[in-house]
């Protein structure tokens, strides 16, 4: 069993650019976007002060025991009550002050009771619980993947030792050991489909890939690649030096491709294959 | 007494005596010394008969000035990127960002005025710029106002309440000037609102009429619903500028995504209007026919991308149509007069769709809708295409679309029966940006252009002009401008504006020299030729 080699892609640089052109460049301004927790995502969505959670554990019990009936366990509306969580009143809402008068003073028009025993706290707790119920359905900040482990741990080994070709270059007790430990489920998925997505060590920035630049007079220059478009190769060598090489129809650009496997395998996939897969490689601790 | 008549009169019709900055009629004409609403004309087509820049003489192609934004961060954004298209009128160019209004000096890059807004929320994801009336300017702040200001000094003349942004609105669209009408469109999809799109009074911003993306209870098209609170939740947002042919008197929008966005298990059926394009009477706001691009989206497929208008002949036959390079990977040609399908085939692989129907309507896989464990797609998060403008060239006939490649898993996180807010999330695999040139005709890829790859997801980047200079201006995605060769994609000239090019590019005659303009982060270009023609 050979490892496979490093790939190399051809490119002609005034040409079109041929698919299996492949680098880890930095470009100047669009950098994978890092995924965003609830705070960054609260921010950008506009929601305003996010809610106290003792106060929405509070609401909470106070919510089951009188307002559950009509409006449903999770607020989004029952048989006789609205749904709360889409609610122009909740969503204006600032620590209770149009809640707070709602729950008091019921809306006897439309059937709904008073609340008026309430104390001016727990209508606020209330109004918390209800918010709290706002930012986990707007703010997919807080959103989690829940139980991705369905497939069948044996049928994703037989996958990876015989139709994906997985033990070709990684083995489970070398490169993949632990790495059920090492990465949640959801990451791992993401990680073995494609590495560069999500580094299997848990680095975000991958290594610069190494290019191989052949001049008109046959000389050629390796380094590790630091930006490549269709008219330069910017890249170090291995002594440090810099060297960017403007690009003609007679200058060949070879960069190393390791995911190419990676690749083909995302056409071949059934979605049992890869929850299989990540069924085993979950089992690898 | 002669002088006293002069005074009179003057006194009588002060709207006489004052010039205009942009008749609405100068929009029916295709643009040479202006460029007068965001896609240059109402077809959409952004392509310019202009000609003394050209492919003989692209290597004189130099910089004359460039505008850089002073040091600003957006609310959850950061730097901001230019995602306008400069309206250009009276040799002033004026552009956007969100909260702020800039007016520059086309001649010289020197800034005129500058309005600043302070939202109280909305999304500063980016702002697509302004629609210009007579003396009159209009742009829409983050947090659903509609704003008019004076093109003279940037002095505000009134603002409009267009949409709550407490209930998760926001507004980045470009207002469209149409005869006596600004069209506003809105976005929106954390809090599951629906979608609309209105038409106001210049004067006065007033609502004309209003379409509301969802039918009404008494329509037959509710019943692409399961019930009233689905229907009434159910998105569609309008959030960039459409197409208008002045001879049929249609408007051509798309209509984005329903919600929840990727839980699609409360809101059973086709869901229409969204993720269409839709033909609105211009007079009335009323539908006249519907193509829905995904029927019962599940997977952020907005179909706003431009409706691009084209005059041609097919099949021995001169044809009204109407292209899009669809976010959901099919390219669509549709005869605009009523709808019917001409053309309905993917520019990139994809596993979502089985296939179209019998009116040329893709079919949704089920199987690939997102499920809590995963499910594989062939399409990048950002869609095969997004917001970034396309264009069509009528002599090659080619559609021009900047296009990704890529694998995407879809992620199921509500799975109550009711979901809310968007519903589950998409998570990006590997991902590869081309430039694509599409026959109109056949929707046959021509030629097509890969970048190196760089591990981007696809929600943004350059936009496209066309030129009968048989050029082709646009960005890669290692922050070069770049002209290409319609007809075959190849480079003919670059310059690094350092950062990706971000917005659609421009060009426009001025003192009789054409000057091609473009974004590209924080930053505004113009490039004439370095001897301009004498």
């Amino acid at each position: 069993m050979t490892r496979t080699p490093f790939v190399f892609a051809f490119v002609t640089a005034l040409g079109l650019l041929p698919f299996a052109l492949h680098a880890q460049t930095n470009p100047p301004a669009q950098r994978p976007p890092a995924r965003r927790g609830p705070e960054s995502t609260r921010e950008f969505l506009g929601l305003g002060t996010p809610p106290d959670p003792q106060a929405a554990e509070r609401g909470s019990k106070l919510y089951s025991a009188n307002c559950g009936f009509c409006h449903g366990a999770k607020a989004t509306g029952g048989d006789t009550g609205p749904d709360l969580v889409r609610s122009t009143v909740v969503l204006h809402d600032e620590k209770g002050n149009l809640i707070g008068p709602v729950v008091h003073d019921g809306r006897p028009s439309r059937g709904m009771p008073a609340f008026a025993a309430f104390t001016p706290d727990q209508l606020r707790d209330v109004a918390e619980f209800l918010h709290l119920r706002v930012e986990l359905a707007a703010n997919r900040g807080t959103y989690k993947i829940g139980d991705i482990v369905t497939g069948n741990a044996a049928a994703g080994e037989r996958y990876f030792n015989s139709e994906g070709g997985c033990r070709g270059c990684h083995s489970p007790t070398g490169d993949l050991a632990h790495v059920g430990s090492r990465l949640s489920p959801p990451d791992l998925q993401q990680a073995f489909l494609y590495p560069e997505s999500r580094s299997l060590s848990g680095a975000s920035e991958p290594l610069p890939a190494v290019v191989k630049v052949t001049l008109n007079s046959g000389q050629q220059l390796t380094g590790h690649l630091r930006s490549l478009d269709e008219f330069h190769a910017v890249f170090t060598d291995d002594q440090g030096e810099f060297h960017s090489v403007a690009l003609d129809a007679n200058t060949r650009v070879d960069v190393e491709d390791k995911m190419t496997a990676h690749r083909q395998l995302l056409d071949k996939y059934t979605d049992a294959d890869m929850h299989n897969l990540t069924a085993y490689l979950v089992t690898l601790k | 007494m002669k002088l006293l008549l002069i005074a009179v009169v003057l006194l009588a019709c002060p709207k006489i005596s004052h010039s205009q900055l942009l008749d609405p009629h100068k929009l029916l004409e295709a643009p040479t010394d202006t460029w007068p609403t965001y896609n240059g004309d109402y077809s959409g087509r952004r392509h310019s008969s202009l000609t003394q820049i050209n492919s003989g003489n692209i290597s004189s192609l130099a910089l004359t000035w460039f505008f850089r934004l002073p040091n600003l961060t957006l609310r959850g954004v950061g730097a901001p990127e230019i995602k306008s298209t400069p309206l250009m009128v009276g040799g002033k160019l004026f552009f956007t960002i969100p909260n702020h209004v800039y007016a520059v000096d086309a001649r010289t890059g020197q800034q005129i005025w500058h309005y600043e807004w302070h939202d109280q929320g909305g999304h500063l994801i980016g702002n697509r710029g302004v629609g210009i009336y007579r003396d009159w300017l209009y742009f829409l702040a983050p947090d659903g106002w509609l704003i008019s200001l004076n093109t003279k000094d940037g002095k505000e003349r009134w603002r409009k309440k267009v949409a709550d942004e407490k209930l998760q609105y926001f507004t980045t669209a470009a207002p469209m000037v149409v005869g006596d009408r600004i069209i506003v469109g809105v976005g929106g999809d954390a809090m599951d609102v629906p979608g609309f799109l209105e038409s106001r009074d210049p004067e006065t911003g007033d609502v004309q009429w209003r379409w509301n993306s969802e039918p009404a209870a008494t329509d037959p098209e509710a019943k692409t619903w399961p019930d009233e609170t689905a229907r009434e939740h159910g998105g569609g947002m309008t959030w960039l500028p459409g197409t208008y042919d002045p001879e049929l008197k249609l408007l051509y929008w798309g209509t984005g995504n329903p919600n929840p966005v990727y839980a699609g298990q409360g809101r059973v059926g086709d869901n229409l209007w969204t993720c269409s394009i839709v033909a609105l009477h211009i007079d009335t706001g009323k539908l006249a026919w519907y193509f829905q691009a995904s029927p019962h989206d599940t997977h952020d497929w907005d179909n706003v991308e431009t409706p691009v208008l084209i005059d041609a002949t097919i099949d021995n036959r001169p044809r009204k149509l109407l292209a899009q390079a669809a976010r959901n990977g099919y390219f669509f040609v549709l005869d605009r007069t009523n709808g019917k399908s001409l053309v309905s085939k993917p520019f990139v692989p994809l596993n979502w769709s089985r296939g179209v129907d019998a009116r040329g309507q893709p079919i949704p896989d089920p199987k690939k809708a997102p499920t809590p464990d995963g499910s594989l797609l062939t399409i990048p998060p950002g869609g095969a295409t997004n917001w970034p403008p396309p264009s069509f060239d009528p002599e090659t006939k080619l559609f021009f679309v900047q296009a990704t490649r890529g694998y995407s898993l879809a992620y199921l996180t509500d799975t109550d029966p009711r979901p809310e807010g968007y519903g589950g999330s998409g998570r990006n695999l590997w991902s590869q940006r081309e430039l694509d040139a599409i026959k109109i005709d056949t929707g046959e890829i021509a030629w097509s252009h890969p970048f190196p790859h760089q591990n981007l997801q696809g929600l943004g980047g350059p936009g496209i002009l066309s030129t009968d200079g048989r050029l082709l201006f646009t960005g890669d995605f290692a922050g070069n401008f770049v002209a290409y060769a319609p007809g075959n994609g190849k480079a003919l000239w670059h310059f690094p504006v350092v950062r990706v090019v971000s917005n659609g590019p421009e060009t426009y005659l001025l003192d009789g020299r054409q000057y091609i303009i473009v974004g590209a982060g924080d930053t505004l270009f113009a490039f004439a030729l370095i001897s301009p023609p004498r």
